[in-house]
């Protein structure tokens, strides 16, 4: 089997073309984060009902996250709004590593890929101290009746923090969702902070220079963005609205 | 093989681009970041201002933010992961489906969620839940006085 000069056997498809005139691993990506984005359209749509339901007693985020590091004062959705950049800020150096790729600058695309996985660090750290503060809840706590074993009824008690079953904000069902959706979401920010640092080292082992072409970088660049992309209407859903 | 062979370049090829090109480039994605930060800035900003002003839950508000965020969505998706210039086809390949599925969801939810959704149906689904409901709705909210010297304890261990 012969292959013309321009397309070889490895990056065209076995007919001698590309279909859509992109590669197998780029296609295979988007399909796979099609299949990603309706688990996380799924999840996002259920909390819109639940959230509807229990309008009037779901309580405010601006109520709930209201701490920042290293101060005392209340700043709610500071923090959460730092976050955010520091994401979309992780999206734009991503896509910078991936046109220094395209020129094949091997200096640049270690350097924006480095920065790519501090951002990325950086959030999943953001996320796991928003959860303790969630979870430590505040002072005063709130009273709740919660299921006795013993008594075998309702006792009230007061109540601090977050967790499956009591909710010192409002419902226990925000905190369901909140653990899960953005715990979820988190994993994929984890995930993609792992599969970038396997990339990154690859890159500095001249892997992909080798190679002629930096693919795998815009491979985990299209991951990186999704993660971003789903975190958009996290902040949106949880946060704002 | 030539008979097949749509003229179009290896990855390779469409892989790489010029100095200029790239400069570009640049140019563009430093663009999109600077809207998608005004646009977070301008959400955040709207949202903090909405309990004073008595916007909170409005259905103004809901659309707005929504919208905002799928103008987000549109420039990452179109800009950052370069859906833009992949072929059309390749576009509806990707969008079309997802649309689809997604506004059947929502449907599904909209029209098959009545049932919970009934007050006399919730006590059937959670019985716990309609009683911490309740605790809501009465008022039994933060800072309350019992709770104070509970308060002062669990702080002391949480420092621990």
């Amino acid at each position: 089997m012969s292959h013309s000069t321009e397309i070889d056997s490895k990056h065209a498809w076995d007919g001698g073309q590309s279909p859509f005139r992109i590669s197998y691993g780029k296609m295979m990506m988007w399909f796979f984060l099609i299949s990603d984005a309706l688990t996380f359209g799924g999840l996002l749509t259920s909390y819109g009902f639940i959230r509807h339901k229990y309008a009037d007693v779901w309580p405010k985020a601006e109520n709930v996250f209201t701490h920042f590091p290293f101060v005392e004062q209340h700043l709610p959705l500071a923090y959460v709004g730092l976050m955010t950049f520091i994401l979309i800020m992780s999206s734009v150096t991503m896509v910078l590593a991936v046109e220094a790729g395209h020129r094949n600058d091997k200096k640049k695309v270690i350097v924006w890929m480095f920065w790519t996985i501090v951002g990325g660090a950086t959030f999943v750290g953001s996320q796991a101290w928003e959860w303790y503060h969630f979870i430590v809840g505040t002072d005063t706590g709130a009273l709740r009746h919660v299921w006795s074993q013993e008594l075998h009824t309702y006792v009230e008690e007061t109540v601090y923090g977050a967790n499956m079953t009591v909710n010192e904000y409002g419902v226990p069902q925000f905190a369901n969702y909140f653990f899960f959706i953005t715990g979820f979401h988190g994993f994929h920010v984890f995930s993609g902070v792992v599969i970038n640092f396997i990339i990154f080292l690859n890159v500095l082992k001249g892997t992909y220079e080798k190679r002629g072409h930096y693919e795998m970088v815009e491979k985990v660049g299209l991951y990186w963005h999704f993660v971003d992309l789903v975190w958009v209407f996290v902040f949106t859903f949880f946060y704002l609205l | 093989m030539s008979e097949f062979h749509d003229d179009y370049p290896s990855y390779e090829h469409m892989a790489h681009h010029s100095e200029e090109e790239g400069k570009k480039t640049r140019k563009t994605l430093w663009r999109v970041f600077w809207y998608m930060l005004a646009i977070t800035i301008f959400e955040l900003v709207i949202g903090s201002m909405a309990p004073a002003q008595g916007w909170s839950g409005t259905l103004g508000l809901k659309v707005l933010f929504i919208g905002l965020t799928i103008l987000k969505a549109g420039f990452i998706v179109m800009a950052f992961m370069h859906l833009g210039h992949e072929v059309t086809f390749f576009k509806y390949v990707v969008l079309v489906p997802y649309a689809i599925f997604m506004s059947y969801t929502i449907f599904i939810v909209l029209d098959e969620g009545v049932y919970s959704g009934h007050a006399e149906n919730r006590t059937k689904v959670d019985p716990i839940l309609i009683k911490q409901q309740e605790d809501l709705k009465s008022g039994h909210g933060h800072h309350e006085a019992a709770g104070a010297e509970h308060g002062a304890a669990h702080a002391e261990e949480a420092h621990h």
